[in-house]
């Protein structure tokens, strides 16, 4: 295959990725590579210009580190790497369904080169991690020529592949807030043990006293535009008891509540009920496992 | 700090990287479109590093990257300048094999071997970070190296055995 | 080995052997396992020059023009050839149907037709040339459903097979509607096959170089020899100016069976420029090649007797070519050859059709022609098992082939030990136990059986010569040994297999043996890797050179002792005298050493010819083999309600093989069918779009099991080594192993489901839907009690 010619620089601050993203026409952020150069070879996309991050995660540690700052919550660096979040073990130790997430994309190679950022700002409809994170209630930081900002994850996605990211802006960090939520799941299907995209992805967070569902957030991949929440199936769940009844009652509101479409790798319908499904699963595991 | 280029005759840029291959620093001009894997086996003739499918799919260009693996399909010449690689030459630079080569041998993991080097890559960085897999870590490990031949099935069995754990061999 | 010494003193007696039936370790294991091998993609040639091949963006259409005047613009581009460049003359691997050219002339025929090819400096350059040469189609309307490729209104996509009907078969013994009126049970079932392909790792590559009157051509191919008859055919060249090589081959699976537009526009491009021209496939490149297993719907009838004894079956198949014929006459012929191997019935009828579409065409992929009838017909037992209220081991034991029987189509079986392989499956799987106790929720078992040729009968083109021969030289001091043989290791491990059968029959040593493979111009013919036959017939060739160079060091040994050679026995590189055991033995290299000194070269030479074999009607000639394995293999699945996902838990594989050779290589070949098979039971499938142009082209869609998905897997063997046919009754084991997967899967689903899903492949969302389907009759069946 052929990769075809592009311009490339590798500044060395997030200041200067962002005066170059604007200066420089059709010209992209060039991090793990996983996404965009795949895209590139198969002529889906074709930057003039990649611009790397390289050198800017040596200068800013930040962008390579997760941690949790008191006050803000988990903080995960924009540039990590999906198994950086894998093997992390303070990301494990509060939302290990957040690792469980990562691990669940492609395949150990992958993982090592794929970052947090990209999985995100790529939109791609069947991305593991934004799902887990807007169950999670995340936010991100984009800086830009300007300052930065913060945004709720959920509010990033517009369809496809797009975004309200704006051309000068990079995704610096994803932040777990501290929360109410005592459990989250992130549950994938895929057509295959491994290297395969979610096919449906479902993720849930909830709040639980005793048996009771305080509240939920839930969330869905690879069924509509954007990863999507389901208000009306966390609606009939919150302030429930959390019964075998009540979970298949809100499957079927999931059910109807996503928007998935026939492709290739599944039909309109059997989306439709594996999202019932796999809302069911997340749901008890959330509940049993806690984060876990 | 930044790269260094010439710009040839058709305004294309010619960089100047120096990526360390086993051991070895090599400095050479590369395109910005230049992939590590071509690097590797154009540029530095190690042609033990595999062209499978380009896309990050198989893994049959598996190396290692500052220690991890990676596919060097997906990684241009430039983002590895001043990295370590390792790729399969690299793994046993006398005449002995390492130990993951010498249990594929015995274990009869190699057919077709051509996504041999891939995985022994994997096989390497999986041991290197957790020196005792369960059978499901090890095929984790390797669930991005395709293989036609085997079913894996004497693959994992020579990497147990790599990893000084009992494998009954028949 | 510590008793040498003792064994002196005691009377000869036959001993196991010393280096078949071993685990020796690869001969090219070493050059794999460090990357210093060369697969054909690696080789770099000085002054070398890259080429492409330029694709059809359309199913079916008229080239109107070619333009190639940008392309040759571009720095870099050195050639560019289209059609009026090449030969026009037709080819294809299969003599019975000549139906492509090397470059398209008026027409293309699917998306992926070989339209242009470009030679270049560097690889970069040729993809630029390919985007700057114009082409102007006219569309025409695609013929995309086999199915419906017959219908009055589909356009013809050959001239010369009128209503696309690439071949037909009807084949008739005994007569089977006769039998079927009085039968106790008679029951029809049509089951669907999807098109697969074979996807080895190693993208195929040739690179050819023409030079003063010679073409050599490296080339990862199965078989030098048919690339050097149809590259010579196709230059009107002699066969001795054809050179060509195989370096390692990174696994075919029949895909690599046939030479492609790589070898024959690599040698025109290599003439026109003085210089070596490589060209190679992309993944997608490969996908639309293709040549993968055939896609079909096969309809099958069996009459069966109160006890389960099939009196007669009646197959109808249907298979989608795609646009060429390549391997495809001899595929159809096996669809239905093959299906009397395991189970031994009086009335068979055999009805196909191969229909021409215009999609990439398709050809012999592991168990050629075989796996997907048999998928059906195993399938179609369990359900005439399940209506007579029989166990499905049952009806099959009731049915088996035995040894020195001939089928009714003509195919004489010498050993067999079917009965043996059902057996065992029903002990290592506890089949009795965990049919008569059941099996947990969701949980299933099913099983099918297997048979393959142990090489093809009859050559892909036809002629006298030998199928299989080899020579061996034993160096000037005896400390190796070279075996020279034109067989082609695709990963299989012939070169050490043969090796191993070779130092076997020499008495020497494994360990001091040097393999030359796979080159037209230094070894003697072998047909190469096709058809399981390399072990039997390649197998014959090296054993009796073996023995040629054996009786020679017997008969020097004898000099050098004053013994006869015939009181002489030569073992593990040792002889020994059988009448005078105390007399000191003399050493291979030293006996060697001498005939070197006295006569020359020390050289054995072997050749193989099968005899005589099959009936006399037409295509009797398809599926005869000397010899054929048999097996049977069993699956325990887990179906998850919900989803319709399967998960296979546990498979198991009893092999009746013959004398195994090497038991890692064996192993890996069961393995890997079996994994083949998996993949393609549940996950694999080419996928086209409206237009036929390939949807999922690349290694994350067209979906390879991985290691996550493997299962737990034993195997067994048969002990058995009486197979007349077989040197030391070796017999295959690499494509049968794949024979009975996909219905050993199939049952094992529709045990754990309670559901049937008649195509391939058993997506979970195609058991998902039957399950639906099923629970929504139980509710209304209900509703009306």
């Amino acid at each position: 295959m052929y990769l075809p010619d592009f311009d490339y620089y590798a500044p060395e601050s997030i200041g200067d990725v962002c005066r170059m993203l604007t200066e420089y026409e059709d010209s992209m952020i060039l991090s793990g590579g996983t996404d965009v150069l795949p895209k590139m070879k198969n002529a889906v996309l074709a930057p003039k210009t990649l611009i790397s991050l390289k050198r800017v995660i040596l200068n800013e540690p930040g962008m390579k580190s997760i941690s949790y700052e008191e006050g803000r919550g988990m903080v995960i660096g924009g540039a990590c790497t999906h198994n950086e979040l894998v093997f992390s073990e303070v990301l494990q130790s509060k939302y290990a369904s957040v690792s469980h997430a990562a691990q669940s994309i492609a395949a150990n190679q992958v993982r090592h080169a794929g970052t947090i950022a990209g999985n995100i700002i790529n939109a791609v409809p069947s991305a593991d991690l934004p799902p887990i994170l807007i169950a999670l209630n995340a936010s991100v930081t984009l800086v830009g020529i300007n300052g930065a900002r913060s945004l709720s994850l959920e509010s990033l996605f517009v369809g496809p592949g797009k975004t309200v990211i704006e051309r000068d802006e990079v995704l610096t960090e994803v932040v777990i807030p501290d929360q109410a939520m005592t459990g989250s799941a992130y549950f994938k299907y895929g057509l295959r043990k491994a290297g395969a995209l979610a096919t449906v992805g479902v993720a849930a967070a909830l709040q639980m006293e005793g048996n009771r569902i305080l509240d939920i957030r839930l969330a869905f991949g690879a069924v509509a535009p954007v990863p999507m929440r389901a208000p009306q199936t966390e609606s009939f769940l919150k302030g429930k008891e959390a019964t075998e009844e009540n979970l298949e009652a809100a499957a079927a509101i999931a059910h109807d509540e996503c928007k998935p479409i026939t492709d290739f790798r599944a039909s309109e319908e059997y989306r439709r009920d594996l999202v019932g499904v796999y809302s069911k699963r997340a749901i008890r595991k959330a509940i049993a496992d806690g984060h876990r | 700090m930044s790269e260094k280029f010439l710009l040839d005759d058709n305004g294309i840029k010619r960089f100047l990287v120096t990526i360390n291959v086993n051991g070895i620093d090599y400095t050479k001009m590369v395109k910005a479109n230049t992939l590590l894997a071509s690097f590797l086996r154009d540029d530095l003739d190690l042609t033990g590093t595999k062209r499978g499918c380009e896309l990050g799919d198989c893994g049959s260009c598996t190396v290692l990257v500052d220690g991890k693996p990676m596919n060097s399909c997906l990684i241009l010449a430039l983002e590895a300048d001043h990295k370590k690689i390792v790729t399969i030459e690299g793994v046993s630079t006398t005449d002995d094999l390492d130990i993951v080569q010498e249990k594929f041998l015995e274990f009869g993991a190699i057919q077709c071997g051509y996504c041999s080097p891939g995985m022994i890559m994997s096989a390497k960085a999986l041991l290197m970070r957790n020196p005792h897999p369960t059978y499901e870590e090890i095929a984790d490990g390797i669930a991005g190296n395709l293989c036609r031949c085997s079913g894996y099935i004497n693959i994992i069995r020579a990497i147990l055995s790599a990893s000084g754990q009992e494998v009954e061999n028949y | 080995m510590a008793d040498e010494r003792e064994n002196v003193g005691k009377i000869y007696a036959p001993r196991p052997y010393n280096v078949i039936g071993k685990s020796k370790p690869r001969i090219d294991g070493r050059e794999k396992a460090t990357g210093a091998g060369k697969y054909c993609g690696d080789l770099k040639m000085p002054n070398m020059l890259y080429g492409k091949l330029l694709q059809s963006p359309y199913a079916h259409a008229k080239i109107l023009s070619i333009d190639t005047s940008e392309a040759l613009k571009i720095p870099g581009v050195i050639d560019v050839i289209t059609a009026k460049d090449v030969p026009d003359l037709k080819y294809g691997i299969s003599p019975a149907r000549w139906d492509e050219n090397i470059l398209c002339i008026e027409k293309v025929l699917f998306v992926g037709d070989k339209v242009a090819a470009v030679a270049c400096l560097d690889e970069e350059t040729c993809y630029k040339a390919l985007q700057a040469i114009k082409v102007e189609y006219e569309p025409l309307k695609p013929v995309l459903d086999y199915r419906t490729a017959m219908d009055e209104d589909m356009p013809q996509i050959h001239a010369e097979y009128e209503r696309n009907i690439n071949t037909e078969i009807h084949q008739k013994f005994g007569d089977p509607d006769e039998v079927f009126k009085n039968a106790y049970h008679v029951r029809t079932d049509t089951f669907v096959g999807q098109r697969t392909y074979q996807s080895p790792i190693e993208p195929h590559s040739a690179i050819s170089y023409w030079k003063e009157g010679k073409l050599t051509v490296w080339s990862s191919t199965q078989t030098v020899h048919y690339f050097q008859t149809y590259i010579a055919r196709q230059f009107g060249l002699k066969l001795g100016d054809v050179r060509v090589i195989r370096p390692l081959i990174g696994g075919a699976f029949g895909g690599k069976l046939e030479p492609t537009g790589l070898e024959f526009c690599s040698a025109i491009l290599s003439r026109r420029t003085g210089r070596p021209v490589k060209m190679f496939y992309d993944r997608h490149e490969m996908f639309a090649h293709n040549r993968g297993r055939h896609q079909g719907t096969y309809e099958i009838t069996t009459g069966v007797d109160e006890t389960g004894k099939i009196l007669g079956v009646r197959c109808n198949f249907l298979l989608d070519g795609g646009a060429y014929t390549s391997l495809g006459i001899a595929t159809a012929y096996y669809s239905g050859g093959l299906l009397t191997l395991t189970y031994d019935f009086e009335n068979y009828e055999f009805n196909l059709r191969r229909m021409y579409t215009n999609l990439p065409a398709c050809g012999a992929q592991r168990g050629h022609g075989a796996p997907q009838p048999k998928y059906a017909f195993e399938s179609h037992l369990n359900n005439v098992a399940e209506d007579l209220g029989m166990d499905p081991i049952e009806l099959r034991k009731r049915n088996t082939r035995k040894a020195d029987t001939i089928t009714i189509n003509g195919f004489g079986i010498q050993s067999c030990h079917l009965d043996e392989c059902i057996d065992k499956i029903v002990e290592v799987t506890d089949w009795e136990k965990k049919r008569k106790e059941g099996m947990p929720k969701n949980i299933g078992l099913g099983m099918a059986t297997g048979s393959f040729v142990s090489g093809a009968g009859y050559p892909i083109v036809r002629s006298d010569y030998p199928h299989s021969s080899c020579m061996i030289r034993v160096n000037e001091d005896g400390t190796s040994a070279t075996l020279y043989s034109m067989s082609v290791d695709i990963g299989q491990g012939s070169d050490t297999a043969y090796c191993q059968m070779a130092a076997e029959a020499m008495g020497y040593r494994y360990e001091n043996m040097k393999i030359v493979a796979g080159d037209t111009e230094t070894t003697p013919l072998d047909f190469g890797a096709y058809s399981s036959r390399q072990t039997l017939m390649g197998g014959w060739a090296c054993k009796r050179a073996g023995e040629e160079i054996k009786s020679k060091i017997l008969e020097t040994a004898g000099f050098m002792l004053n013994l006869p050679p015939e009181d002489l026995i030569c073992e593990d590189a040792k002889i020994w005298s059988r009448s005078r055991p105390k007399v000191e033995p003399l050493t291979f290299e030293e006996v060697a050493k001498k005939y070197f000194i006295i006569k020359g070269p020390l050289v054995g030479t072997g050749v193989y010819s099968p005899p005589r074999l099959g009936g006399y009607y037409k295509g009797a000639a398809v599926a005869t083999s000397p010899a054929y394995s048999f097996c049977a293999q069993a699956a325990e699945v887990a179906v998850d309600e919900e989803t319709g996902q399967v998960d296979i838990l546990h498979a198991w594989d009893v092999h009746d093989a013959g004398q195994i050779i090497n038991p890692n290589l064996m192993k890996g070949q069961v393995h890997g069918a079996f994994a083949m098979g998996f993949s393609e039971s549940v996950y694999e499938q080419v996928l086209f779009d409206e237009n036929g142009k390939l949807i999922n082209p690349d290694l994350t869609n067209y979906r390879l099991i991985t290691a996550k998905d493997m299962c737990k897997f034993d195997n067994y063997l048969i002990d058995a080594t009486d197979e007349v046919a077989g040197p030391w009754g070796v017999k295959e084991v690499g494509e049968g192993a794949n024979n009975p997967t996909m219905g050993a899967i199939r049952n094992a689903i529709m045990d754990a489901a309670g559901v049937s899903v008649s195509s391939l492949p058993i997506t979970a969302e195609k058991v998902w839907r039957a399950l639906k389907e099923k629970k929504a009759a139980e509710k209304a069946a209900a509703g009306k009690d």
